[in-house]
């Protein structure tokens, strides 16, 4: 029984050590992304949009669009690639090997037409068989290539690529017409010191759609994909805006992201034998930085500037969640030597202890949580009073925060303008700690095992398509 | 210990949710006041939209009516005025629009410039600059003195290029400020020739900032009083400076002779070479082709695929291609020939 004893004792110090250190942290970066915005509260942006319209303040950005089997979606993310205001850009559309429809529906939509075209091989890919260039968009370019994963096929994407910059983008991603502006504005405002941007990532369910761009915001009825809405406003509040002022984002989303080319090529352009692609090549260019003792930069854009689709089942929710956490864990381990290594400076001893503890071991711990709050009511005595206090933590650290995000981003974006919605994500959000969050800590602890047991896969997941969405409005 | 901790969390807890639920009542009624605000904004456009057009663009008489009461009948004004001066280039509408707004709209602007919020001053620095409120140019240089921001500073320098350029050309030799090039460039864009040209006078006194911005910007002015400037700065002694006066002079696409640029044809630089082989898409082949050739068998892909595309170019350019393919044993060279001449035939 004393055995007993210790452990709790043990476990419950730990977990609650742990909780506090996490709360401390998320509320020092919920206390510097609020200064961030409440600074440029009421600015009038077109102000800056209008003027980096023209080509003379702009520079050229190639898009690229790895495909794998995403006939729904493929020829609406191009189109809303079309929409976007920027003086020039090429649109690569990569399809890597699909086997369904995807290469025929963009040849027959576009009238791509095959064109013979020297490729510098910048990075090593797999076979390239054949290029096709638009008839209708001169600036619209299709390569069809062996299959070989989504980073393989962006790899294909720079190499075929003209210009300086280029930026990813999913399959299922919705842009907004300035979303390429507001990502590139502190590339260019910078004179090149800022090397890749990334900006804020939306849920796109709910949203009322014409043409590939959103018209209209509201909150999905679904309330997983609610649920995912918060979660995302808390991730950019409590991570992504503190952490890219201090040059620390490790992260930013292959949903719809620019880098600087060279620096890209530089760096080895995205590892193919990885699941997180995107934080792979961000971590490399943050090695590369320091490696050349470089003053560059990679910075995270408050401004919304893409939409994407969130799963709306349990199923697919579980198989992301996995995917994300496998994908950080190898990023993290890849790199473990980074890890409060004084020669990467504040990467070495703030991003990678943060994203070990909170982001990764994270999930484990607080899964122990639950588990400690189980067996405690179990064991009763003293445990009760443990595990009460661990929960109001809980409380804390899900409820609280949530509801601060949900306040604070509709104070300064009003993304969700309904006073109902406000209320409803609200009310959703005191009961997070009971369903969403040990789900998603169980599957992210899932990812963990998956890692150690090397599992991967493409992750591709199943989609509404948005045209089918437009079709439900 | 553990009781009093578990009050504590409950103290905490309620605390919390109690300053969250003011913020929400605060929203909320935030929303309320905006959501009238946006009513009278929009009541005024529904109005007063016809008389602006009729005013500004039909010689109507003036109407006191169209004066603004308030900050929503402001919004409105400036959301004419912005979409006219985007769209529209009229001087005299552009004049209506300044004397009004210097009339009517001073007050209201001098009042934000003195506001706590730091978005707030900078939208007024916004439209003072916009709608030319010239009047306000001694509140601007009294709130220089304030301790401000750079984005206000650099605002700031804009509004002097527009009203008091001297006091511009002043200011930027600040060294203290040091703005992207970018940013320099959007300030130089709009000056007047006779005031922007004053740059090359000491050109080497810049920083590299700046002199990166004149050469871009007078690429794009493009006047023919800037050739010479340029082409001067190729014998630069930054190889940095010389490619973009060579990227200049491509863009201003008037070339009247090539002996400036042969040197360059073997720069040690590739983008100096590449800049070259532009170039000579506005001189005839007979001149450059020989120099051409050389940059069609270029180590450098771009070089290569540069030189190409500018034979390729000209009315003989294919056969001079076809020729060039038979006789060179320059795999890379003839290889980007070839695809450059199937495409431009494949175009036709």
């Amino acid at each position: 029984m004393k055995i007993i004893d210790y452990c709790m004792m043990f476990f419950g110090g730990i977990i609650l050590f742990y909780m506090l250190f996490v709360i401390v942290s998320y509320c020092t970066m919920f206390i510097i992304a609020m200064l961030d915005l409440r600074k440029r509260y009421r600015l009038d942006p077109s102000e800056y949009d209008d003027a980096h319209i023209d080509a003379f303040y702009s520079k050229p950005v190639s898009l690229l669009v790895p495909a794998y089997n995403e006939e729904v979606g493929v020829v609406d993310t191009v189109y809303s690639l079309l929409n976007l205001r920027y003086p020039q850009t090429e649109i690569i559309i990569i399809n890597d090997g699909s086997t369904d429809q995807t290469l025929q529906t963009v040849i027959e939509h576009f009238r791509m037409k095959p064109i013979n075209k020297i490729v510098q091989t910048n990075i090593p890919t797999k076979q390239i068989k054949q290029i096709y260039e638009s008839e209708i968009y001169k600036n619209c370019i299709l390569v069809d290539k062996e299959n070989g994963g989504k980073a393989d096929a962006l790899n294909v994407g720079i190499n075929v690529s003209q210009y300086p910059y280029f930026c990813s983008i999913d399959g299922d991603s919705i842009l907004d017409e300035k979303s390429l502006l507001r990502v590139m504005k502190p590339i260019i405002l910078s004179d090149g010191e800022v090397i890749a941007a990334g900006g804020n990532i939306r849920i796109a369910n709910g949203a009322k759609m014409q043409f590939g761009s959103i018209y209209e915001t509201q909150l999905p009825s679904n309330y997983l994909v609610i649920m995912q809405v918060i979660e995302y406003l808390r991730a950019f509040l409590m991570g992504r805006i503190a952490l890219s002022k201090f040059n620390l984002v490790l992260i930013i989303s292959g949903a719809f992201s620019v880098f600087s080319k060279k620096w890209a090529v530089e760096a080895g352009g995205y590892s193919t034998n990885i699941i997180g692609e995107d934080m792979e090549l961000v971590v490399n260019i943050h090695r590369l930085i320091k490696e050349k003792k470089e003053n560059k930069r990679i910075e995270f854009v408050p401004d919304p500037v893409c939409w994407t689709e969130a799963p709306q089942t349990l199923g697919v929710l579980r198989n992301q969640r996995r995917r994300w956490h496998q994908g950080l864990f190898e990023s993290l381990w890849k790199h473990k030597k980074m890890t409060l290594n004084p020669r990467f400076g504040l990467i070495g001893f703030i991003s990678f202890p943060y994203f070990w503890l909170v982001e990764c071991l994270g999930p484990v711990v607080e899964l122990g949580g639950y588990i400690y709050i189980v067996i405690a009511f179990f064991l009763g005595k003293i445990y009760y009073e443990v595990a009460l206090i661990l929960l109001l933590l809980f409380v804390i650290y899900g409820v609280i925060f949530s509801i601060a995000a949900i306040l604070f981003e509709s104070w300064s974006m009003n993304t969700y303008p309904k006073k109902r919605e406000i209320l409803r994500m609200i009310l959703l959000a005191f009961t997070e700690i009971f369903w969403y969050r040990p789900l998603t800590l169980f599957w992210r602890c899932e990812g963990l095992v998956r890692f150690l047991r090397r599992k991967s896969d493409w992750g591709n997941m199943k989609r509404v398509g948005i045209a089918e969405k437009e079709k439900n409005i | 210990m553990i009781k009093l901790s578990i009050t504590f969390l409950f103290t905490v807890i309620a605390l919390l949710l109690v300053v969250l639920f003011t913020f929400l009542i605060y929203l909320f009624v935030q929303r309320q006041r905006e959501s009238r605000f946006e009513k009278v904004r929009d009541r005024y456009l529904l109005n007063y939209s016809q008389l602006w057009y009729d005013y500004l663009f039909n010689n109507a008489l003036f109407s006191m009516v169209l004066v603004p009461r308030g900050a929503a009948q402001v919004e409105a004004i400036e959301r004419i005025f912005s979409s006219y001066l985007k769209n529209i280039i009229s001087e005299n509408v552009e004049q209506k629009i300044k004397q009004f707004a210097n009339q009517y709209l001073k007050k209201f602007y001098e009042k934000d410039l003195s506001s706590r919020r730091w978005s707030i001053r900078m939208n007024a620095l916004y439209r003072i600059a916009d709608l030319q409120i010239e009047e306000l140019l001694p509140s601007c240089q009294e709130f220089e003195k304030n301790k401000i921001s750079d984005e206000e500073h650099f605002q700031l320098l804009k509004i002097y290029s527009l009203f008091q350029p001297d006091l511009f050309m002043e200011k930027i030799k600040n060294p203290n400020i040091n703005y992207s090039e970018s940013e320099y460039r959007r300030l130089f864009v709009l000056l007047e020739e006779d005031v922007f040209i004053r740059f090359f006078d000491d050109f080497n006194c810049w920083p590299t900032n700046i002199q990166f911005a004149v050469i871009d910007t007078a690429a794009v002015k493009r006047n023919m009083q800037y050739l010479d400037e340029l082409k001067k700065l190729l014998s630069h002694d930054v190889m940095e400076i010389n490619i973009r006066a060579l990227k200049g002079l491509y863009e201003i696409g008037i070339i009247d002779e090539i002996d400036p640029f042969i040197p360059f044809v073997t720069s040690d630089m590739w983008e100096a070479r590449l800049m070259v082989a532009k170039i000579f898409k506005h001189v005839p082949l007979a001149y450059t082709y020989s120099y051409l050739e050389q940059l069609l068998q270029d180590e450098n892909w771009w070089v290569r695929s540069q030189a190409a595309k500018t034979i390729v170019e000209d009315r003989h350019g294919i056969a001079k291609l076809q020729q060039f393919i038979e006789s060179s044993n320059d795999p890379y060279a003839i290889e980007m020939a070839q695809e450059i001449a199937a495409r431009k035939e494949g175009s036709k």
